[in-house]
């Protein structure tokens, strides 16, 4: 296990690498570019024994994708924003396909306005494509959800491909220490690829993805339901192994210091340190708050979430982007099933859009807001968090205006 | 915990001299730094700046700085540009300037900063490299104020520029290192 200094793309590619792909297919997008370069240079550079397949969309990197997980090897490929968008239509033939694949997604939002920059917008316009996701909140975790990823999609139980989420900038741009195995290390862990249900053998040939009838139309699909809950016991005895191995454990949902908290903060992704950093701070204080990080959201993890939030009086769920028309965030409505006949008083944050920072400051006034609520000295409160005054003046037209 | 903030314009290296100064003291000192660059819409000669977060712990914090410990300028130039380098600094806080003009310093000295650590890192990084990329002779300002020793900076410059560019620019941070004046 030798210690490195990556940032997030760099910890992506190498653990990507370590996996043994036989083909990568990746088309270039900010924030994600340097893992497709990266993962360029180690095939070029003989470290990494892969097709690299050029494409021009991230459309067709993901059809290389399937053909390749069809034919019956490993095979990856990573994206961000528009490119996961452009993805789309190809994401659920990968899951219908059961190609069990791990793409990392260096979470971006989509246009517009144009943005290049860190929310979860894209991966929660894919949430419902059939595709686990997990969400990392440093770059140690990137590393290790990805070895894990491959591991738990793989898995006969369930068979279906996984993004490995990360934020745009704060972690794919910011260097870390981690620690990293040997390939003989994670060969062991991972094992090697076999083709499980579908492959390419002319001795044996077989159909798939023909059209099918209503017949059997819905029994395929939740024969992909199954394996999808399967997902969430095989991702705990995954993170078990992983811990046993390698000496850090992750869990598909973290509670700290929820037992006797007033106020919690539910949220994905890479603000989680900062929450971490602020509920010390505060607990230091004598305010009696706590955090639920999530790693799991798809398959969404409802009954360890009810488990964690079931006896907490006042809940903020944090979402990092701001699904328009969605009553709440996405993050909220999923938390809010799983607490459905609770008394938890669940309520809903919007922030860190399009780049802008979630600093400390913010965190701490969430929870200041929560346990308000929870004295009682306040009903409402402030859900978009970091919204400036004015908004509704931000570039307006101002000349030759029609009403 | 220590938080360090740089300040300089695209094309000088602040970026990649905060990640190598970030190995430094993570992999040649036993504690733990984080990077979190501030990427807009950059451009050779635009304003940038990065963050940096470095403590004995793992570091949870990933956020921007915004009550920098430490402040290093790469550009002098920036107050120009409208970019405030003395933003949330604190009684504490230290400058790192790259500039060697009496008044500049003395100007620079005047927002606040308890201490200023000064030198010309563009001429001495001109004079190893051929270039002014200013970024590696600044990581021996660093040093200079006690942020990491000038060994680390310089294993850690070699691990990243490799043989041939890692000792031209190890070279500069070291006679930047021992020009740095203080105020």
């Amino acid at each position: 296990m030798a210690k490195k200094m990556l940032d997030g793309n760099g910890a992506a590619a190498e653990a990507l690498r370590l996996t043994r792909p036989k083909v990568v297919a990746v088309y270039p997008i900010t924030p994600q570019s340097t893992i497709s370069e990266t993962m360029a240079e180690f095939v070029d550079f003989g470290k990494l024994d892969a097709e690299y397949i050029r494409v021009e969309s991230e459309h067709s990197a993901m059809s290389a994708c399937v053909a390749a997980g069809l034919a019956g090897v490993r095979t990856t490929t990573a994206t961000a924003s528009q490119g996961l968008a452009l993805m789309n239509e190809v994401l659920s033939m990968a899951s219908g396909l059961r190609i069990p694949m791990v793409m990392p997604v260096v979470n971006r939002g989509l246009a517009a306005p144009w943005t290049l920059q860190c929310e979860h917008g894209d991966a929660m316009n894919a949430r419902d494509t059939g595709w686990m996701q997990f969400y990392c909140q440093n770059v140690q975790e990137i590393f290790d959800m990805i070895l894990m990823g491959v591991k738990i999609a793989e898995d006969s139980r369930v068979l279906l491909p996984m993004m490995v989420c990360f934020d745009g900038f704060f972690l794919s741009h910011s260097m870390q220490k981690l620690e990293i195995p040997t390939q003989e290390e994670v060969d062991e862990f991972i094992g090697e690829y076999v083709a499980k249900n579908m492959y390419l053998d002319t001795e044996d040939p077989m159909f798939c993805c023909d059209l099918t009838g209503p017949e059997d139309f819905t029994e395929m699909r939740y024969q992909q339901k199954v394996g999808m809950d399967n997902a969430t016991v095989v991702a705990a005895e995954v993170m078990d192994e992983f811990a046993a191995k390698f000496g850090r454990k992750m869990t598909q949902v973290e509670s700290y210091l929820t037992e006797d908290a007033d106020a919690v903060l539910v949220a994905l992704g890479s603000m989680n340190g900062t929450i971490k950093y602020v509920v010390n701070k505060m607990r230091a204080e004598g305010k009696k708050v706590g955090m639920v990080k999530l790693t799991q959201f798809r398959p969404f993890p409802a009954a360890l979430v009810r488990e964690a939030l079931k006896d907490v009086p006042v809940v903020g769920v944090f979402d990092r982007s701001s699904c328009m028309g969605n009553y709440n965030g996405p993050l909220w409505n999923e938390t809010a099933g799983a607490l459905t006949r609770t008394n938890v008083d669940l309520r809903h944050f919007i922030g860190g859009l399009g780049g802008r920072d979630v600093p400390a400051v913010n965190v701490e006034r969430m929870f200041n807001e929560l346990l308000e609520i929870k004295a009682g000295t306040r009903t409402e409160n402030t859900e978009w968090i970091d919204l400036k005054e004015g908004a509704m003046e931000i570039r307006q037209v101002t000349k030759y205006v029609r009403d | 915990m220590l938080q360090l903030k740089f300040f300089g314009i695209g094309g000088q290296g602040v970026v990649t001299g905060a990640k190598v100064l970030s190995k430094a003291v993570s992999l040649y000192e036993d504690e733990y730094a984080v990077t979190i660059p501030s990427y807009g819409h950059e451009r050779r000669g635009a304003p940038v700046n990065t963050s940096m977060i470095v403590d004995k712990e793992p570091v949870l914090l990933n956020s921007f700085v915004y009550e920098p410990d430490v402040v290093i300028v790469f550009d002098p130039t920036l107050p120009q540009k409208n970019v405030n380098v003395a933003n949330g600094i604190h009684e504490e806080s230290i400058l790192i300037l790259n500039s060697e003009d009496p008044e500049v310093v003395k100007q620079y000295k005047d927002m606040g900063f308890k201490k200023v650590y000064y030198v010309d890192a563009t001429a001495i990084a001109y004079k190893y490299i051929g270039r002014a990329i200013p970024n590696s002779s600044m990581l021996g300002a660093i040093a200079k104020a006690d942020i990491c020793s000038i060994e680390s900076v310089q294993k850690a410059i070699a691990e990243t520029f490799g043989k041939k560019a890692g000792d031209k620019n190890a070279e500069s941070a070291r006679e930047t290192y021992e020009k740095t004046a203080e105020m």
